[in-house]
Parts: C-alpha cells; sequence; structure tokens
C-alpha cells in the first residue's frame, strides 16, 4: 500500500485532540494529573513541538541505534575492559549504572504522565515515544553492565541500587520522585525534559561518552552517546509547555518549576557526576574539568534556553555558579571518606600531579580540602588505617539527602539553613534547599533522611556496621574501598617528606 | 547518662556530622567528642581551646555549661571553634 508522505498528514494528525462530550474537559484531564493551571484545551493546541516524527520513522531510527551499540558490544567483548581500565574509570560506570539506569523507569511513568495527561496533543504524542525512549535506556543499561556481575558484585547495583536504603540511591530516589513520579505531565514536561534533560543529561552522557572514548571504553561511550539522541529528541517537550503557559500569564508558577528542579538536579549531579569527572577519570583521559563542562554545557546552554523563552535567570544563579567551584570537591571528600556506604570504589585523586591539575583548574583548592587530605595521606602513609575511615555518620540535607558540606581548610565556612516546621527540626544543605522545602512543604514533610531513620530507631543496630546492612550492603565486597587500594599515596611520599 | 544527638561543624573541617552527647557532659567534653571525629582524621591538631557555639552564633557557651543548661535542642546545629 502506497503511503502518504509525512508533510500532508503530520499537521493535522499532531493537532488533533479531544472534545469530550460523556465527560467534562477537568474529568477528563483533572488538574491534579494534568497540571493544566486551568488552561483550556483549545490553547493547548498551540503547542508545538519542535522535533517532529512519526511511529514508522521512530521505529526505524531506534532499531538502527540499537544495533549500532550492541554490535559495538558484540564486537570488543574481548577487549577486557574490565581488566584493563584504570579502577577510578570502573568506579565511574558503577557509579553511573547505579544511579541511573533504573532510573530510566520512573522516567517511563513520566512520559506515560504525559502521554495521557498532557492536554496538548503534540506533547501527548512526543510522550510516546519518549515512553519508549526510556524503556530502551532502562533495558541497555542494565543489560551491558551485567556481563561484569560475574566478575565484580558492585555491578549488580546497576539493578539493586533502586530497591535499596543506600543513602546515594535515597538521593537519586527522593529528587526523581519529586519531578517525575510525584508531579502532574506538564510539571514533568517543565521539571523532567527541560530542566533536567535539556542540561544535566546532555553533560552526563556526552560528557561521560568523551571521557570514555578516551579511556578507550568505546562499548560505553557508544551506549550513552546512544541514549543521549534520545534525549535531545524528547528533552525537547518542556520548551513548548513553557511558551503555552508563559502565553497565557503562568510564568511565575512555570519559572518556580524551573527553579526548584535546575537546583535539585544540580546538587545531585555534584555528587555523582563531579567527582567522577574530577578524581576517578584518570588524569591523562579528563577532557575537561566539571566546572569546564558545567559552564559549557549547562551554564551558558540554559542562560540562552531561558532567556529565549522568555523566563528570567533563577533567582540563586549567583549561589549556584560559587556552588560550581566549591561542592563537588566536599562533596568527594565525603563519598571517599565514608566509601563503605557506596556501591562503587571512589578513587581519590589526590597524587602530586592530580593536585597540581586540580589547583589548576580550581585555583585555592589546595588551601582548602588539600588541608584535609594532606592529614589523610599522611594517615594513609603511616599506616594509621583506623584514622581514615568514619566512626559516626555525616549529617544530612532534608531536601538533596546528601550530606551537609562547606569550604575546609583555611577559608573555613560550613552554613547550615535549618527550619523547624511543625515541631520537627529540618536541616538543609543551603538556602535554596530549605525554599525549596517552603515552597510545597507537604510535598516533602514526611520523608525521613538516613539520619533521621537511624534516629528514630528504624537502623538496628545503631551502629555503622548496622547502618551498611540496612542500606542493603550483603557482603564486605559489595561496600566501596579505595579504587587504588591507596596506592595513590605512595606517590605523594617524596611531597610529604618536602613539606615535613 | 542520657543520650543526645546533636549535629557538630568543626573549624576548618568539610562537613557536619552527627555526634552523641550526653545530657551532663560540659562544653568542654562536647568539643572533646566532637574533635574525636575530626582531629587527626582531616584536621590538624593545633593549639587553642576549644569552645562551642549555636551554628553561626557570636556568642560562646560557656566551657563549664551542660548540654542540658544550654537550652539546646535535639539535633540542633553546633559549631566548635579554636579560641587562640
Amino acid at each position: 500500500m502506497a503511503m502518504h508522505p509525512r508533510k500532508d498528514w503530520y499537521e493535522l494528525t499532531r493537532s488533533t485532540n479531544w472534545t469530550p462530550s460523556y465527560v467534562t474537559e477537568e474529568q477528563l484531564f483533572p488538574e491534579q494529573m494534568s497540571g493544566h493551571m486551568g488552561i483550556t484545551l483549545d490553547k493547548w493546541e498551540s503547542y508545538d513541538e519542535p522535533y517532529k516524527t512519526s511511529y514508522p520513522e521512530y521505529v526505524s531510527i531506534q532499531r538502527e541505534k540499537d544495533a549500532g551499540a550492541y554490535s559495538v558490544k558484540a564486537a570488543l567483548e574481548r577487549a577486557q575492559i574490565y581488566e584493563n581500565a584504570d579502577p577510578g574509570w570502573i568506579s565511574t560506570l558503577k557509579a553511573h549504572y547505579g544511579a541511573i539506569a533504573v532510573g530510566e523507569y520512573a522516567a517511563v511513568t513520566g512520559e506515560g504522565r504525559m502521554a495521557r495527561f498532557s492536554k496538548a496533543p503534540g506533547n501527548r504524542n512526543m510522550a510516546a515515544f519518549g515512553m519508549m525512549d526510556e524503556l530502551r535506556h532502562g533495558q541497555i543499561q542494565l543489560f551491558f553492565p551485567h556481563e561484569y556481575c560475574k566478575k565484580d558484585r558492585q555491578f549488580d547495583w546497576a539493578w539493586r541500587a533502586y530497591q535499596s536504603n543506600e543513602w546515594a540511591a535515597i538521593a537519586a530516589k527522593h529528587f526523581f520522585d519529586d519531578i517525575i513520579t510525584g508531579r502532574d505531565a506538564i510539571s514533568v514536561a517543565i521539571m523532567l525534559t527541560f530542566s533536567f534533560e535539556t542540561g544535566f543529561t546532555n553533560m552526563q552522557f556526552l560528557g561521560l561518552a568523551a571521557d570514555a572514548a578516551d579511556a578507550g571504553d568505546y562499548t560505553f561511550s557508544s551506549l550513552i552517546s546512544s541514549i543521549q539522541t534520545d534525549e535531545s529528541r524528547h528533552a525537547q517537550q518542556g520548551g513548548p509547555a513553557l511558551q503555552v503557559l508563559i502565553a497565557n500569564g503562568k510564568k511565575e508558577e512555570a519559572q518556580k518549576k524551573v527553579d526548584i528542579a535546575i537546583w535539585r538536579a544540580w546538587r545531585l549531579f555534584a555528587v555523582l557526576t563531579g567527582p567522577t569527572m574530577d578524581y576517578y577519570t584518570p588524569l591523562e583521559h579528563r577532557q575537561q574539568s566539571f566546572k569546564e563542562f558545567m559552564y559549557e554545557w549547562i551554564i551558558g546552554q540554559f542562560e540562552r534556553a531561558l532567556i529565549d523563552l522568555g523566563l528570567d535567570k533563577p533567582w540563586y544563579w549567583d549561589l549556584f555558579l560559587k556552588d560550581i567551584d566549591e561542592l563537588h570537591h566536599s562533596y568527594h571528600m565525603g563519598v571517599w571518606y565514608w566509601r563503605t556506604t557506596a556501591w562503587w570504589n571512589p578513587a581519590a585523586g589526590v597524587t602530586p600531579e592530580e593536585r597540581d591539575w586540580l589547583e589548576e583548574k580550581y585555583p585555592g583548592w589546595n588551601k582548602r580540602w588539600g588541608r584535609c587530605w594532606d592529614v589523610i595521606t599522611e594517615n594513609v602513609i603511616e599506616g594509621r588505617m583506623e584514622l581514615v575511615s568514619p566512626e559516626t555518620l555525616p549529617t544530612i540535607c532534608n531536601m538533596s539527602q546528601i550530606p551537609l558540606v562547606g569550604i575546609p581548610g583555611d577559608d573555613w565556612e560550613v552554613k547550615v539553613f535549618s527550619l523547624e516546621h511543625n515541631g520537627r527540626l529540618y536541616h538543609f544543605g543551603s538556602e535554596v534547599d530549605r525554599w525549596i522545602f517552603q515552597q510545597d512543604p507537604v510535598q516533602y514533610q514526611n520523608h525521613l533522611n538516613v539520619v533521621d531513620r537511624f534516629l528514630a530507631g528504624q537502623i538496628q543496630p545503631m551502629t555503622l556496621e548496622g547502618a551498611l546492612q540496612y542500606m542493603g550492603f550483603q557482603c564486605v565486597e559489595e561496600m566501596g574501598k579505595d579504587a587504588h587500594d591507596f596506592a595513590w599515596a605512595e606517590k605523594c611520599k617524596p611531597e610529604m617528606k618536602k613539606s615535613a | 547518662m542520657s543520650a543526645f544527638p546533636i549535629h557538630a561543624a568543626f573549624e576548618r573541617d568539610f562537613l557536619v556530622q552527627l555526634i552523641v552527647v550526653d545530657l551532663n557532659d560540659s562544653m568542654d567534653q562536647v568539643a572533646e567528642k566532637v574533635a574525636y571525629h575530626c582531629v587527626n582524621r582531616r584536621v590538624a591538631p593545633r593549639k587553642g581551646v576549644m569552645r562551642v557555639r549555636k551554628h553561626q552564633s557570636s556568642e560562646l557557651f560557656p566551657r563549664g555549661m551542660t548540654v542540658a543548661e544550654s537550652g539546646l535542642k535535639p539535633t540542633e546545629v553546633i559549631d566548635v571553634v579554636f579560641e587562640d
């Protein structure tokens, strides 16, 4: 049967909308699920997604993408990446798979919500493809690490992290529940696709793809590049939704959703991606610093996108720029020091050459984080290993679910933002995290972070060992350890002697 | 003995930690309990008296004051800073 060219029918089908007669418009698209903000169906028909495709085209392209990624994997199975790559790179893989793979299924739910409850027909159409995209991402990012499970139990956390109470998994789930599963369709379009996917997945998938190729891991590089081609398409659902909201007098509401999602995404990326780029990736394979990636992929991109749409930069932009210089260095130190609580092996990344690189990229690093690493390094060299592991829990932010940190050393600055609400004392790692809570306390107030659960007696026995068991670690081999078994400290000995 | 959880930042360290103290502890004892989890781990030892204050406060608690007397609430945040 001859097929009509897409241009002959696409405009008609993409703007075809329901005209409800047996139910009201509100019953068909309840505000709680749709998030239409009282804007009527006819106005949502102006939604114009920039990327247009049809089902036959989609299936054909996706088949090619999958065939490409799987064939690279098959061709390189004998390359023995696991055996030959730097342990820091292997840690990057483990952190990525555990934090992202099952989270893709939350994104399936979000796309599904848009496909059913968005009032914009173009949004519903694109979200149906987006739903299939995210299914592919979940499946492929579980399949690829599976081959490593027989070599290393930590790769099993690609699947298990989201079923666990491990702190980083809780941080990821809390974030994705807030921007995806716990939100209406239009909020998902703004918070997931525009705020998170436009900038942050670009950075995770393209930035990491570049590092992967440089590290010789072409399998991972082709996998995440393949995923990113989907992201760059379905991420475009948020922009037109914002245009409809702004055109109908809802700029303030739209802006708030953008501001919340960008900040929350930033904090999660700072703990997961910051350390992998600036500390785990071997020095010779680093393409850019995390800060440089942030400026190229997030700052520049968001500034342009926000202004083009008629939105403003988030009110906290100056705090954000300051954070980009500082936050992930402290997060990294925390993950490394509490490494038994991670499903990957953090690489310290502080040999003299690496410290020189950090000082060059982040002037002042040595007199800040370097001061703490001096003490840690000396303890390792002197064999005082009891001092390079914790004996208590870090305090956790009630929004990001990540430890509360600040600047150590000569410029010491640690600031907690607390709030008493309904008789409970909450602590936040930044003014912005506290502001987010205050925008919608009901959304967040009943959640207990790991320390809250510990103090409530939910973690037994009430020891660090009890906490590790609670987090889901089944054996010592699964708990994080120093990626290089402290070999880096040997390289620091001459420097230590000089300064002694 | 009455265990009392607080959150504590220690001068020159990079984070805030959960520290379990006792209601009868003096502020000097609180400072020692916090220091145990910071000094020689990530903060180099130094001379000077360690003092306790409410987080970001300009006023220090008297050294002999107990936790019970201080009015601190469970899980409130304190700083331990050096008085040179």
